[in-house]
């Protein structure tokens, strides 16, 4: 007999053990909506039931955890090949290679690029300050309280990047933070914290995604400046009479079909880049969910 | 000996997996405003009446698949009592994938009726 809404979640996730880290998540989260959801309800209907009997109505009509497991264990059997294969292949290469355009996933880790340099600063002097300030201070009392809210921010950050990587990558990530065990003393939650692998690995993320934010901006900007100006080059000498090339006092006009061919070469540099910006997009989502995401 | 209610369940199991998202998705059509989870499983339950098809909990993957094929679309909205809701729309993908199924569907249900009555 499950006594509490937490206890059925957890008794759900030892079911789902197996599986996909965000199937996980999202099986809980469905299930304490729709739990609490219906509990709330059946007590305005029925105020005199006890809570037992109450949850034991909801939980009857939702179905035990190893049933609700094995619905979402069901779904994820059949869909899983189906989310795998990604772009059409009866195309031709053409309508491929410049396909990428209207390719959601294209244009947002373009975005993540941009926005992981700001975010790779924030985290990088996030973890620096914290992991310093944390351990200069274990000395006295008070570093352990500051020490915990360090980590639990950490996991908040990693939440949020989560968020970030799903909604421009495309990547699944967790929707919702971990159950934290409330009725826990704040010391054996720091040690929990302090013992678990993840945390480190978030804080490593953290780190690195400095160094990541600034290689994806530096590439970005070089590569868009570069095809915009290869692009409008025929326009400058057209329509300004500029030369382009210019050594010393020496100045070349290019010939006009040297000026389409420079424009269609930066227009191709720059659908390849989005290309490459895919599947940089794909392989961070990749590395966010094994540093990010708690099994 | 023969474990009949064993194969029933595992019966109305298989049947259920495909009539699901077929149902869902219709309910979310002939539905003005967005629908969350909960609000599906009681509408389910007042169709189904005494005879309880599905578990309710087996609604939510079923919503998550159609949701990830593009044919529902869903918001978390923050509910005043308990947690955030996520509330699911059909999409105009949906709308055009439904009409396909509802004819599918018409075909299965004569042909299966033919069968049992063996006209």
């Amino acid at each position: 007999m499950i006594k509490s809404i937490d206890e059925y979640l957890e008794q759900l996730k030892m079911e789902l053990k197996d599986s996909d880290s965000a199937t996980v998540q999202d099986a809980l989260a469905d299930a304490e909506e729709h739990l609490r959801t219906a509990l709330a309800n059946l007590k305005q209907e029925q105020p005199d039931a006890s809570e037992e009997d109450a949850l034991g109505q909801v939980i009857e009509q939702y179905g035990a955890p190893d049933e609700t497991a094995s619905a979402y264990k069901e779904v994820e059997r059949l869909t899983h090949p189906v989310l795998v294969s990604g772009s059409p292949k009866d195309q031709s290469i053409i309508a491929r290679f410049f396909g990428v355009y209207t390719d959601a996933r294209a244009w947002g880790a373009l975005l993540y690029m941009l926005i992981a340099f700001v975010t790779g600063v924030i985290y990088f002097t996030w973890a620096v300050t914290g992991v310093s300030v944390s351990v200069s201070f274990l000395l006295f009392i008070f570093g352990f309280p500051l020490a915990l809210l360090f980590l639990l921010s950490v996991r908040g950050l990693a939440l949020l990047e989560g968020r970030l990587v799903e909604a421009l990558l495309g990547i699944r990530m967790p929707r919702r933070p971990l159950f934290s065990h409330q009725d826990m003393k704040w010391l054996d939650r720091l040690k929990a914290l302090v013992t678990d692998k993840a945390t480190w690995l978030m804080i490593v993320y953290m780190l690195i995604q400095f160094v990541l934010g600034t290689v994806y901006f530096v590439v970005f900007v070089i590569v868009l400046s570069l095809s915009l100006s290869f692009m409008s080059l025929p326009f400058i000498q057209l329509f300004l009479s500029t030369p382009i090339v210019s050594i010393d006092d020496r100045v070349i006009y290019l010939p006009y079909w040297t000026l389409v061919l420079i424009s269609i070469g930066g227009l191709l540099l720059w659908t390849s880049f989005m290309h490459l910006a895919r599947g940089i997009g794909q392989l961070h989502g990749r590395m966010a969910k094994v540093m990010l995401v708690v099994d | 000996m023969v474990d009949s209610p064993t194969l029933t369940k595992k019966f109305q199991k298989e049947l259920n997996a495909g009539i699901a998202s077929l149902v869902m998705l219709s309910v979310l059509d002939n539905s003005k405003e967005p629908m969350y989870g909960y609000q599906i499983a009681k509408l389910l339950d007042d169709y189904s009446g005494e005879a309880s098809f599905m578990k309710q909990g087996a609604l939510y993957p079923v919503l998550r698949q159609l949701e990830s094929s593009g044919l529902l679309n869903s918001s978390v909205e923050p509910s005043v009592s308990g947690p955030p809701r996520r509330y699911y729309e059909i999409t105009s993908e949906g709308k055009e994938t439904l009409v396909v199924w509802q004819g599918v569907w018409k075909q299965m249900k004569s042909f299966v009726d033919k069968a049992i009555k063996g006209v």
